[in-house]
């Protein structure tokens, strides 16, 4: 009798837990605030008095349950609603460095020793102090740090070299199973996919992932990886005939005699050069 | 080779290209890509219809490898 009796608390108190817990949102423990922790801790607790009946009256317990869960659902909804409720519940980031100085009051209150400090910038791939121009600790303890401009990575932006937008590749096939919702959303259907098979000469129970990207392009990994298969490579060779074309009309520029002809060559090869500077991002990645 | 068996060469060279690209056009969902690949397919027409002019002045001149 009492082991039914455990047996259908258990589960109860199990359901009501996840389902309280659900409701309190999916913030990842690892990012947990300090109190957050806490929150979690009591209702774990009131869990494990309730199942085995340590609180005289169960209604209280519920009830006290009910309070820790549902007053930080509350507490977040205020903190979404009000800028000054949220830093008072969540806390503010504190600035650690600034203009590439530590600042020392700040790393007391924080009681994050020197050591520590250095600790989480080596993390970050930073173990010069010179090279930090901003870092700040954020309310979830994790330090995030500014590197002073010359002492960021290159970006493409900073080259002024264009790049094509790298639009998501879709996965249309997984473990030899074709995938129809995201061949629906790149505008391809079975068909084509199964002649793309057929180009490249495999089976599709030999496939383990196919993709294709944003130019519709398809990229096959197979089970067997002693089977080569071609990578496509249409793009390289369209910008290489392209090339190849622009040396052409510069090499006839040179070669005839007839001065218009001369000139519509030299034209045409600068207009060339013109598209391949501007579609090579498309073409090679 | 003949200097017009040459440059007849580029133009299908260019052509090729050119068909390829369209496919690209078709198969793009990038908006910003489509535009470029367009422009880049009417200039390539534009330089193939200078070409195909000049191959036919070429053929007149060399009468005698018309057709190759």
């Amino acid at each position: 009798m009492i082991w039914v009796e455990i047996l259908t608390r258990s589960i109860g108190v199990f359901l009501l837990t996840f389902l309280l817990v659900r409701l309190m949102g999916k913030q990842n423990i690892a990012r947990l605030n300090p109190f957050r922790l806490v929150n979690y801790l009591v209702i774990a607790v009131l869990a494990v008095l309730l199942t085995f009946g340590y609180i005289e009256n169960p209604w209280f317990g519920l009830f006290v349950l009910g309070v820790w869960a549902l007053v930080p659902v509350a507490l977040d909804y205020l903190a979404l609603k009000s800028k000054r409720f949220h830093d008072w519940i969540n806390g503010k980031g504190t600035v650690l460095i600034k203009n590439g100085k530590i600042m020392e009051e700040n790393l007391l209150q924080e009681r994050f020793s020197g050591e520590e400090l250095l600790r989480e910038l080596r993390k970050r791939n930073v173990f010069n102090l010179t090279d930090v121009e901003f870092a700040v600790m954020e309310s979830d303890g994790s330090l995030d740090v500014l590197l002073k401009s010359d002492r960021k990575p290159v970006t493409p932006h900073d080259l002024g070299q264009p790049v094509a937008p790298q639009a998501e590749t879709q996965t249309v096939i997984l473990d030899g199973n074709i995938l129809d919702e995201p061949l629906a959303t790149m505008g391809l259907n079975r068909a084509w996919l199964k002649t793309e098979i057929a180009k490249a000469g495999v089976a599709i129970e030999n496939i383990f992932l196919g993709q294709v990207d944003a130019s519709g392009d398809l990229y096959l990994d197979l089970f067997d990886d002693a089977i080569r298969i071609p990578q496509p490579k249409v793009k390289e060779r369209v910008y290489a005939s392209l090339e190849k074309c622009r040396t052409d009309l510069a090499s006839y520029a040179l070669a005839t005699e007839n001065m218009e002809a001369k000139a519509m060559y030299a034209k045409d090869a600068d207009k060339l050069a013109a598209l391949l500077a501007e579609i090579k991002p498309f073409l090679l990645r | 080779m003949t200097v017009c068996s040459q440059v007849k060469q580029t133009a299908a060279t260019l052509e090729g290209a050119q068909g390829i690209l369209r496919l690209y056009l078709t198969q793009t969902q990038d908006e910003g890509s489509k535009a470029v690949i367009e422009k880049s397919i009417n200039t390539a027409g534009e330089i193939i219809g200078d070409l195909q002019a000049r191959i036919r002045d070429l053929e007149a001149q060399e009468n005698q490898y018309k057709g190759f």
